[in-house]
């Protein structure tokens, strides 16, 4: 759905009001990338937190804090491979209540992207999809 | 205690003596006949010789009757001794005990021969062999392992351990398929292999090339043959047997092909989702300007990055399928769907150029089993052509049905340059294009070749139809899912796993 046309249904409802506000945390090293993002999500009535250290990006995505986090892969210091692994590991992350998505350019290995994604709960090549229709992935993930 | 070699003597001097008292008591009875044939017969010389020489005659032929029945004796007690031990048998053991001449020497060569059939007979339980058949295997420098009928591994040797990386003790007792995650390059996979073979043969062998373990991401991956033997009767439940013959820098060179590109197409798509990003927001921006050249520009724009991110992904299947790494996952899928999707997308590129893309899909079309991202990169791949070619034509029309033979088709016709019959032949070749509007038309002569790869993957076929100056069609069937799930009803799994002669994996235990 286009965000815009959300906007004209009534002029007092806010997007973010029409649903709780989700939280979203970008996990992204790519800046620019990072900022269409925020950029996008926010207008669709998202918080968008962007985090561009893969050491610290785990740190907030296991305080719980959110309700989606979108996960590159190639990241410093802590790639999102362990990333991942350790948020769905229950010794390390005992609870998490959020969606995690993978938005990624890389190329895997078949078995090894399947692998991935049966961890995640869905992987995003982040050239094929614009930000607005991310906004329109997130908005059906539920 | 008395030895062989006595016995022999022993029995020599028997011999020897037998021969010596029967040579006597010839002569002996030869004289005796003499004196009686001078005192009781009245004969002239020659009858007189003529009697003598019978009485000689019937005591040779007595003496050597009598000699080689007692010479023979041994012999034949030991022939019926071999004949009654071995497994044929058919004679009863010799009465050794009625043997006149070399007793002790039969008795003796008997206990010999028994002792020896008992020892071959036991040999697998003997300490010493056990320790020499544990010894080759656990030292053998290929990894080893052995199953039993329910794939549990039971046995696996040193060299195993060392190559998996775990060891051998935490492999036993586990699920074979748990401890070694393999991926084959045809569907003839080791799994399938031993499931068949299990049902009917008694012993089998098997071999496979480039075989690829699958490990986690932070492991060098590991690639090799297999060569595999089965017996079914085996008394210890040693059923199975894998032996594995480490590849892995040789295939990994073909691999890393793959991998350049792959990271060549990382580095490509950077750029390519800032670009698609930024234009969506200068389209979001200068929307409510009413700058109809800025919003063509910006259309421009975008159809040209959307075409930028096809070729970088037929690049990228294409190092894939010369790689025999292109792997489908194929899916019940509504075609109707797959193919307004991929329309839609590409509805932007046929804009800017004027072009109109008439759909016409049939009502009541079955279900397909399709992988649906690289079967949507076939139809775009022929629209892309079908843009690129059509000239002055305005119209492309895209058009599915169900062909007589129960497949679904799907045509892509544009009325535009048209092929000349010379180049028809070559169309589907990697790198091939039309030399005659080479100039004009860009394009690296890829898709083409991807489309033809992917839809033989799905057991469909593409073909072409053209006249100069007058377009072409571009057509490709798949088949009905009904008939797919139908050819592979033995699968436990609704999805099935496909390769351009790609990767196949060993279990579904392992796929999504």
């Amino acid at each position: 759905m286009d965000n815009d046309a959300q906007i004209t249904l009534g002029d007092t409802v806010r997007p973010a009001d029409s649903h709780p506000t989700k939280k979203v945390l970008c996990i992204e090293d790519e800046r620019f990338i990072g900022e269409l993002y925020i950029r996008a999500l926010s207008k669709a009535g998202y918080d968008v937190t962007l985090e561009v250290d893969g050491a610290r990006g785990l740190t907030l995505a296991q305080s719980d804090a959110y309700d989606i986090i979108l996960l590159d892969l190639m990241l410093p210091n802590v790639t999102g491979i362990e990333i991942l692994r350790t948020l769905r590991d229950p010794n390390k992350t005992p609870h998490l209540k959020a969606k995690i998505i993978i938005t990624t350019n890389l190329e895997q290995r078949e078995d090894v992207r399947q692998d991935i994604e049966r961890q995640a709960d869905g992987y995003i090549v982040k050239a094929e999809m614009t930000p607005r229709e991310l906004v329109d992935f997130l908005n059906n993930i539920d | 205690m008395a030895s062989s070699s006595d016995y022999l003597s022993r029995t020599k001097r028997q011999y020897l003596t037998s021969l010596i008292l029967m040579l006597l008591a010839a002569n002996v009875i030869l004289i005796a006949s003499w004196i009686t044939l001078k005192t009781y017969l009245h004969l002239n010389d020659l009858g007189y010789s003529i009697a003598l020489l019978g009485v000689a005659l019937v005591l040779s032929f007595s003496l050597a009757i009598i000699l080689s029945n007692h010479l023979i004796a041994p012999l034949r007690a030991l022939w019926q001794l071999v004949i009654n031990i071995t497994p044929a048998g058919g004679l009863p053991p010799p009465n050794i005990d009625q043997l006149k001449i070399g007793r002790e020497l039969v008795a003796d060569l008997s206990a010999k021969v028994l002792q020896l059939t008992m020892t071959v007979a036991n040999a697998p339980n003997q300490p010493g062999s056990e320790l020499s058949v544990n010894f080759v295997a656990n030292n053998l420098p290929l990894p080893l392992f052995v199953l039993d009928p329910v794939e549990t591994i039971v046995f696996a040797n040193v060299a195993a351990g060392k190559y998996i990386g775990i060891s051998t003790a935490d492999m036993i007792g586990k699920n074979f398929y748990m401890v070694l995650d393999m991926s084959f390059p045809s569907e003839n996979t080791f799994e399938r292999w031993l499931k068949q073979v299990k049902t009917s043969s008694a012993t089998a062998t098997m071999s496979w090339e480039r075989v690829r373990l699958n490990v986690l991401d932070n492991h060098p991956t590991l690639l090799f043959d297999l060569a595999a033997y089965y017996n079914k009767d085996n008394p210890e439940h040693y059923e199975t047997m894998a032996v594995l013959f480490d590849h892995t820098k040789q295939y990994s060179q073909d691999d890393q092909a793959v991998s350049f590109v792959a990271l060549s197409v990382h580095e490509l798509r950077t750029p390519l989702t800032l670009l698609r990003g930024y234009i969506e927001a200068l389209e979001d921006e200068t929307k409510d300007l009413g700058n109809s050249d800025l919003s063509q520009f910006i259309e421009k724009m975008n159809a040209t990055a959307q075409q930028l991110s096809v070729f970088v992904n037929n690049i990228l299947n294409v190092a894939r399928v010369d790689n025999d790494q292109l792997q489908l996952s194929l899916n019940e899928e509504n075609w109707r769907n797959i193919v307004v999707d991929a329309v839609n997308a590409i509805s932007l590129r046929a804009k800017v150029r004027g072009i109109t893309i008439e759909t016409n899909i049939a009502p009541n079309l079955p279900s397909v089993g399709v992988d649906h991202l690289s079967i949507y990169e076939v139809i775009n791949n022929l629209l892309d052509n079908a843009i690129k070619y059509s000239g002055s034509s305005k119209v492309i029309k895209v058009d599915a049905h169900l062909s007589k033979e129960g497949l679904v088709e799907t045509t892509v016709q544009d009325f535009g340059l048209g092929i000349s019959p010379s180049i028809m032949p070559n169309l589907f070749t990697k790198f091939y294009r039309d030399h005659h509007n080479r100039s004009q038309i860009g394009g690296t002569g890829l898709g083409l070749y991807l489309a033809k790869a992917i839809v033989n993957a799905h057991g469909g076929n593409i073909w072409v139809r053209s006249k100069l100056g007058e377009g072409s069609v571009f057509g490709f069937s798949i088949q009905p899912y009904a008939s797919l799930a139908a050819d592979n009803k033995n699968s436990d799994n609704k999805e099935i796993t496909r390769g351009a002669h790609g990767w196949i994996k060993n279990h579904s235990l392992y796929r999504r």
